[in-house]
């Protein structure tokens, strides 16, 4: 037989199997909700940038739901810019010190804070408090990797304008990957959240701006998706992003999901950017995302609890 | 090990702690370039070429003045040019058997100072060429630096997997970064003749060449102290072939040249007879030996032949192509580093010792070949390419010996402009492909790039505000085009000042180079966003 046809059992087979799987789907079979206390699509808590890191994470179900023991994990922050925190172009160093320890108490194995950074690696992981946070909890576990040797050839086979890229070693070799973006605007794909931040674990970059960035940013998530997204929304650049500075807004808040998509529709939705309301198709790369597959932004159908820590 | 062997090796190793500081640490807590400004030849040729003296040249005129007691000892205990050459010539490599030279060659080293003078006299500085310290920094700087860096990384990629099944992160991404460096071939060319050179005919620099050497020779005629040879002597002429610098006349073989000794003690110890000394005490008169000066004649056709070439320099006939207008010359101009003093007097003072190129932490200082004419040969020029400019850093400033580059304040620094950013539409992402873009905005540190958005364009467009424009090529480096980028930075409006303010110069002119990042980390809350009218990046 040849390699590229089904055999007719197995053609049953799967035909059975999607029909089991339908049937089972909530809402088909099962009740909507199971119960009030139904897992959120998207976590949304106001709050100090610690506490409320740690409450999205519980309203998902709790750091078990994503890391098992001796899972090796790599938290994705945003460290590009040798700026404080107030600058708000780098995630919170109180959320990313939050959600090491929350691996920790979950007994990850490893526990890896990584970004490409753009600015000089030392005064990046210096002035953003990234790496005096994470250290803190875990030692040497804030790095900057940029040496070409730390990055591997991924195919991208779902690609529409990349057919590869070269991907952090360490997030290949890890169990799960967890985004922790800041919200900013971008001059190029107009938001910076968890889909383009992906982005910091590439190391040829400036092809993703030759090829069309939003499509380029898409293709990547096809094969770099986080398994937590959690967005740092305590301080929002809502103008002058990526590096600032421009106006940064008290958000006061994060934004969690297990989709990426729906996490960065939201962020987008939530706050005035360069003063103006925007929708999340008014992002090219989140509606090509929505489109593709990869995640929803239709927010509105979605299923979100907020609450104030 | 001898006594002079261990001062030789303390000096080495002290030379390269010191270059190793200039290289890793960013403060004036090591005295980086003291070697270098211990050089008699490097001092005197700034001097006289750039009609200035610093109190930081006193080192030089220690060693002249030590000359006057105790002879060449710079040469045979200090000079880290002098110990590497020896250390070499200690690999055999050319059989026992070392061979003597005509010892009228000894007098080139003087012809050489007398062409270096005739340089000096109209302001430009050959010194480069043949300053032993200038020359062994480069060596060790610009040409065995990145090669054990090369050789640290590879040893880090051996350990690195080992690293990784431990759990030792920190090692696992500790890097050590490799430089690179152009005109190293020419460094090691010049470099790999002095080695064969030195295994045929032990010091041949330190006797043939070395200027430095020269004005050491100059200041030794008659030492204080100085060697004595007994009654017991022999006349074996054991001395005579031991001597590695032919100092000791073979006619007469208690005669010694004294200009040409260097107090390295080699006859004291292969004496049979212990018939030889250097006491501490005044001896009697000896017989006075043959002198290896060149003519006066000689000397002075060095000197119009020092003088001719810079002649040629400064009527632009060094250079590879013809530039500026009549009567004037004008090389392409470079971007030089930060605060370089004006171009006539930044190379009267430049020795070329490679200090700053070594230290450079972007590595985007480079040594120039012919671009800048044999005049600006080796002087460091900044490439965006390689690495920008942070402007928050002055170490080639901080390590500089002869202060070609100026050593400014924090403050003042960030408004020095070394050229400024041009955008080539034509092959800008944005202005051209209508893609969106903008890393030239995300990257600059100052507020010189803008975007706003064109007729017909989607996509927002980088602009270049040159009032705010610093040249410190962050944008360049980081332009997506390759391989020329679309984003240059451009030596145009360089400021370049011999003397006075940065930051007043820069005003007078109408520039803003304040940072983008407000120093204090100042909240800037209340800004209006840069935008115009549309939110870039959204549909």
């Amino acid at each position: 037989m040849g390699k590229n046809t089904l055999s007719r059992r197995d053609f049953l087979k799967y035909q059975l199997a999607g029909a089991v799987g339908a049937a089972l789907a909530p809402g088909l079979i099962l009740p909507k909700d199971l119960s009030a206390q139904a897992v959120p699509d998207l976590a949304v808590v106001e709050g100090g940038p610690g506490p409320a890191t740690r409450a999205t994470v519980d309203l998902l179900g709790g750091i078990r739901q994503f890391v098992k023991p001796g899972q090796k994990v790599v938290i994705k922050p945003n460290m590009s810019f040798s700026t404080p925190p107030e600058r708000a172009s780098n995630t919170h160093p109180e959320v990313v010190r939050e959600l090491v320890i929350l691996c920790k108490e979950a007994g990850a194995s490893s526990v890896l804070v990584l970004d490409h950074t753009l600015h000089r690696a030392e005064s990046c992981l210096e002035n953003s408090g990234i790496r005096a946070a994470g250290n803190a909890v875990i030692k040497n576990c804030v790095q900057a990797v940029s040496d070409p040797d730390l990055f591997s050839e991924v195919k991208i086979p779902k690609g529409k304008k990349l057919a590869s890229t070269d991907i952090m070693k360490a997030v290949l070799n890890s169990d799960v990957l967890i985004a922790v973006p800041v919200a900013k605007s971008h001059s190029s794909t107009g938001v910076s959240l968890s889909m383009k931040g992906m982005m910091g674990l590439v190391h040829d970059r400036g092809t993703f701006h030759f090829r069309d960035i939003h499509t380029c940013v898409v293709d990547l998530c096809t094969v770099l998706k986080a398994n937590l997204t959690v967005i740092d929304a305590t301080r929002v650049l809502t103008s002058g992003g990526p590096g600032g500075p421009g106006k940064v807004l008290k958000g006061n808040m994060v934004i969690a999901s297990r989709d990426m998509v729906a996490a960065d529709a939201f962020t987008v939705s939530n706050f005035e950017w360069y003063d103006q309301k925007f929708k999340p198709p008014q992002v090219a790369h989140i509606r090509q995302a929505h489109e593709r597959g990869l995640g929803r932004m239709d927010i509105e159908n979605l299923k979100i609890k907020k609450i104030t820590v | 090990m001898s006594f002079r062997l261990t001062v030789q090796l303390i000096n080495l190793f002290l030379f390269l702690f010191l270059l190793g500081a200039a290289i890793s640490i960013g403060s004036t807590a090591f005295p980086v370039d003291l070697y270098l400004r211990m050089d008699p030849a490097l001092v005197l040729f700034t001097v006289l070429s750039a009609r200035v003296f610093l109190l930081a040249f006193i080192p030089s005129l220690i060693v002249l003045a030590a000359a006057l007691i105790l002879g060449r000892v710079f040469c045979s205990h200090f000079c880290p040019m002098g110990t590497t050459l020896e250390l070499i010539g200690k690999v055999r490599l050319w059989g026992k058997k070392r061979k003597g030279l005509p010892t009228y060659l000894s007098r080139i080293k003087y012809l050489l100072l007398g062409f270096l003078l005739g340089g000096s006299f109209l302001g430009v500085s050959w010194v480069f060429i043949a300053s032993p310290l200038s020359l062994i920094t480069r060596f060790y700087g610009i040409f065995i630096y990145p090669l054990l860096s090369l050789a640290g990384e590879s040893g880090l990629t051996v350990i690195r997997p080992l690293a990784e099944k431990i759990g030792w992160t920190g090692l696992v991404y500790s890097r050590i970064a490799v430089p690179v460096f152009s005109t190293q071939l020419f460094i090691l060319s010049f470099f790999f003749a002095l080695f064969i050179l030195e295994g045929f005919f032990p010091r041949f620099w330190c006797r043939i060449l070395c200027p430095a050497g020269a004005m050491l020779a100059l200041f030794s005629r008659r030492p204080l102290i100085r060697r004595k040879v007994a009654g017991s002597c022999t006349d074996c002429g054991k001395c005579v072939r031991a001597c590695p610098m032919s100092a000791i006349e073979s006619e007469s073989i208690k005669t010694i040249r004294f200009p040409e000794c260097i107090v390295c003690s080699t006859c004291e110890k292969i004496c049979p007879e212990k018939a030889i000394s250097f006491p501490g005490t005044r001896v009697e008169k000896e017989p006075k030996a043959q002198n290896l000066y060149p003519e006066r004649r000689q000397f002075l056709l060095a000197g119009a032949a020092g003088a001719l070439t810079a002649v040629s320099g400064l009527t632009g006939l060094d250079g590879p192509k013809a530039t500026g207008k009549v009567g004037k010359i004008d090389h392409d101009p470079m971007l030089r580093p930060p605060a370089a003093l004006p171009e006539a007097e930044f190379l009267a003072r430049c020795v070329r010792c490679g200090e700053c190129l070594a230290a450079c932490p972007t590595n985007t200082l480079q040594p120039v070949w012919f671009e800048s004419g044999v005049m600006g040969l080796f002087s460091p020029k900044l490439t965006p390419r390689i690495g920008y400019c942070d402007p928050h850093c002055h170490q080639c400033a901080l390590v500089c010996p002869t202060g070609a580059i100026a050593f400014l304040s924090a403050e003042e620094r960030l408004w020095v402009k070394t050229g400024t950013a041009v955008i080539y539409k034509e092959k800008c992402l944005a202005w051209e492909q209508k893609k969106g873009c903008m890393v030239c905005d995300e990257v600059c540190p100052y507020k010189a790039v803008e975007f706003r958005f064109q007729e017909g364009n989607p996509v927002p467009v980088p602009e270049v505000h040159e009032e705010r424009c610093s040249g410190c090529g962050y944008c360049e480096h980081f332009c997506p085009v390759k391989p020329e980028k679309a984003i240059i930075i451009s030596p145009n409006g360089a400021i370049r000042l011999a003397k006075g303010s940065y930051i007043e110069a820069a005003k007078k002119l109408g520039l803003d180079l304040s940072l983008k990042q407000a120093s204090q980390g100042v909240l800037p809350s209340d800004t209006k966003p840069l935008s115009p009218s549309r939110a870039p990046g959204f549909d």
